[in-house]
């Protein structure tokens, strides 16, 4: 792996190449309150974030509450159609707009003093105005240096000096998305089946590591052994033996990592757990959007397993998001991946098996959880404890790379490694982004 | 005003209680062994006012689902339930909303009992955090009584915070 090249520090004087070296990472990254507070400003201020998709708010007045970085942010449809990103945050005095998770509103009306703004996030109007030079105050609520869109799925740079969306991405993140999203005959996917909430007392960046770590499942989940994973996609990690699988860890570059399960796949829709005969019409759906070749190989392939830099999991059967609330707290957010099609038995099926995955009663997540709050507490220290290393060798020696991709056998920290260098680039890097947002803060009116 | 006798509304009461009991000692066979074979076992996200299986929920079981989340619990290695959290709930506010006489077409020749009850839960969460924490919600039991006695035909839980994120709940809430 190359080094960083840049200056190793930013404003809190961690040295990110020291902390983040090619075989091991410092328990104090996930700890520390310094990191956090450098990682609220490198990654989710200067860089791009997941938000929300746009199925998510289909008509005018459309809003849900979500996470961005350290800001509460509303995602809406405007009344000309558009996708807004503005604070939930009163530009009077800082009330919260919206207390709730989702709902539909011709306008955005504070309790306080009335103020209120276009979902745009333009201030209509607030009371009294004698009181105001020129009858209002020139003020609007806080937005996003940029937002942007790629297959539904809306992402917002606070900062604005990110560059494009589509240089973040990539091809590899790109890909990933694509192939997610072409799930749907439509192209569409129609994320409304609801959002359930996973609360972990341990550091966001456990998230990244466990949602796309093959070594573990067969560990960790070895309590499903027996009941659910053979017959699975999960069949061949479990039980073909090191050396014996065919799936792969795969490192696209820039922090987006893939655990690629389609070579072991044994059967078409292998991965949703039924023949055809049971899906019939979604299969035809797919076959009359994309022709016959196409369609093969996504009912072959299934949806990816797949992390996007720096919150969002394509997890198979579900979109999640990470949200990072404090070093030791994080809130991980799932819903099914449903599908535009004539075929209702498709969408049943792929929320049941969400309900049977991600969630704090379901048959996986709780054991990711539980680990990531005991890993969490062995790592509470900080960063000049010379014990306290996280180990991450496994396969490095045995890794291939082309085209910018790295990948190794299933169980391989490939992925990890793949997250832990592109985070390293971030977070050492210094100068041109923090220049062109002088205070650190969101939007200011631009855009 | 409830919709049974004294008596009923009683056995019905101690039925809730022991089945409360087992949850608590994490007494799984004994547990699984008070639901029907038709059993759905359904924890709603939000206030729970859809068609179970057409929106997410935390948790949707029949008795195959069910079954299996028991296998998982007593395999010893579900390690979110490794140690087992210790636990204590109080039920109270027991009403029987409705009862489904026998030979209505309703759930069966059965006698079945609708009835609401609210819960407090602690837990010590003993696996990592070591935190004490707290469920509170509304339990609706669908009760049928069968040549074993009542039986669970169905069972809905409405937490009062189930539009947040949730920490884990492995164990039979
Ligand atoms: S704080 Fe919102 S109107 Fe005053
Ligand atoms: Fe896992």
């Amino acid at each position: 792996m190359e080094l960083a090249t840049e200056s190793s520090t930013v404003g809190t004087g961690r040295d990110y190449t020291h902390l983040v070296q090619d075989y091991r990472v410092h328990g104090s990254l996930y700890s520390d309150p310094a990191v956090f507070a450098d990682e609220m400003k490198r990654i989710f201020t200067d860089g791009w974030v997941f938000v929300g998709h746009e199925s998510e708010i289909p008509d005018a007045g459309d809003w849900v509450a979500r996470r961005l970085g350290a800001e509460n942010v509303l995602m809406a449809r405007t009344h000309d159609g558009e996708i807004s990103v503005v604070a939930n945050r009163c530009a009077h005095r800082g009330t919260t707009l919206c207390p709730q998770t989702e709902g539909n509103s011709r306008n955005f009306r504070c309790p306080y003093h009335a103020w209120t703004y276009d979902l745009d996030g333009t201030l209509l109007g607030a009371p009294f105005p004698k009181g105001f030079q020129n009858g209002k105050p020139d003020v609007r609520l806080d937005q996003p240096g940029q937002v942007d869109v790629y297959r539904g799925f809306v992402f917002a740079n606070q900062s604005g000096a990110a560059g494009p969306l589509s240089e973040h991405l990539g091809p590899g993140g790109s890909d990933l998305i694509d192939r997610a999203a072409d799930m749907s005959p439509t192209g569409r996917l129609q994320l409304n089946g609801g959002w359930l909430g996973q609360r972990a007392d341990s550091n966001w960046k456990m998230w990244p590591e466990s949602d796309n770590d093959g070594y573990h499942i067969i560990f960790a989940h070895e309590s499903l052994a027996a009941s659910l994973l053979a017959g699975s996609q999960y069949e061949d990690v479990i039980l073909g033996g090191e050396g014996e699988t065919s799936s792969v860890a795969r490192d696209y570059g820039g922090g987006h990592v893939e655990l690629d399960f389609r070579a072991s796949y044994a059967t078409e829709l292998a991965w949703l757990g039924a023949p055809r005969s049971k899906v019939n019409a979604y299969c035809d759906d797919l076959e009359a959007a994309y022709g016959d070749d196409k369609a093969k190989q996504i009912m072959w392939d299934g949806p990816p397993h797949a992390f996007v830099f720096p919150n969002l999991f394509l997890g198979e059967m579900n979109i999640a998001r990470i949200d990072p609330l404090a070093p030791g707290l994080t809130e991980h957010f799932h819903t099914p991946l449903l599908v535009e099609s004539s075929d209702p038995g498709i969408n049943r099926r792929v929320i049941l098996q969400s309900e049977a995955a991600m969630g704090p009663a379901s048959f996986f997540l709780p054991e990711d959880v539980v680990i990531a709050e005991r890993m969490h507490r062995a790592f509470d220290t900080n960063p000049t404890d010379q014990h306290a290393w996280v180990d991450l060798r496994r396969g490095i020696e045995r890794e291939q790379h082309s085209d910018g991709q790295r990948w190794s056998d299933i169980t391989d920290e490939t992925t990890s490694r793949g997250f832990w260098h592109h985070y390293r680039h971030v977070m050492s890097r210094i100068g041109e982004a923090a220049a062109a947002s002088p205070n650190g803060s969101p939007g200011n009116g631009q855009g | 005003m409830s919709a049974v006798d004294g008596a009923t509304h009683r056995e019905i009461q101690e039925f809730l209680y022991h089945e409360a009991m087992l949850a608590d000692e994490s007494r799984y066979p004994e547990w699984l062994e008070l639901v029907t074979d038709d059993i759905h076992y359904w924890v709603p996200a939000g206030d729970g006012d859809y068609e179970p299986g057409s929106r997410v929920s935390f948790l949707n079981d029949n008795r195959t689902r069910l079954a299996t989340r028991i296998t998982q619990l007593m395999s010893g290695r579900r390690y979110s339930q490794v140690p087992k959290s210790p636990m204590r709930r109080i039920i109270s506010n027991i009403q029987v909303l409705a009862v489904h006489p026998d030979g209505d077409g309703d759930g069966g020749s059965a006698d079945e009992y609708e009835v609401g009850s609210n819960f407090v839960l602690y837990e010590h969460a003993v696996q990592a955090t070591n935190d004490m924490r707290i469920w509170v919600g509304r339990t609706t039991h669908r009760l049928r009584r069968t040549d074993e006695g009542l039986r669970i035909a169905r069972k809905k839980i409405e937490l009062v915070n189930s539009t947040s994120a949730l920490p884990n709940m492995a164990f039979i809430i």
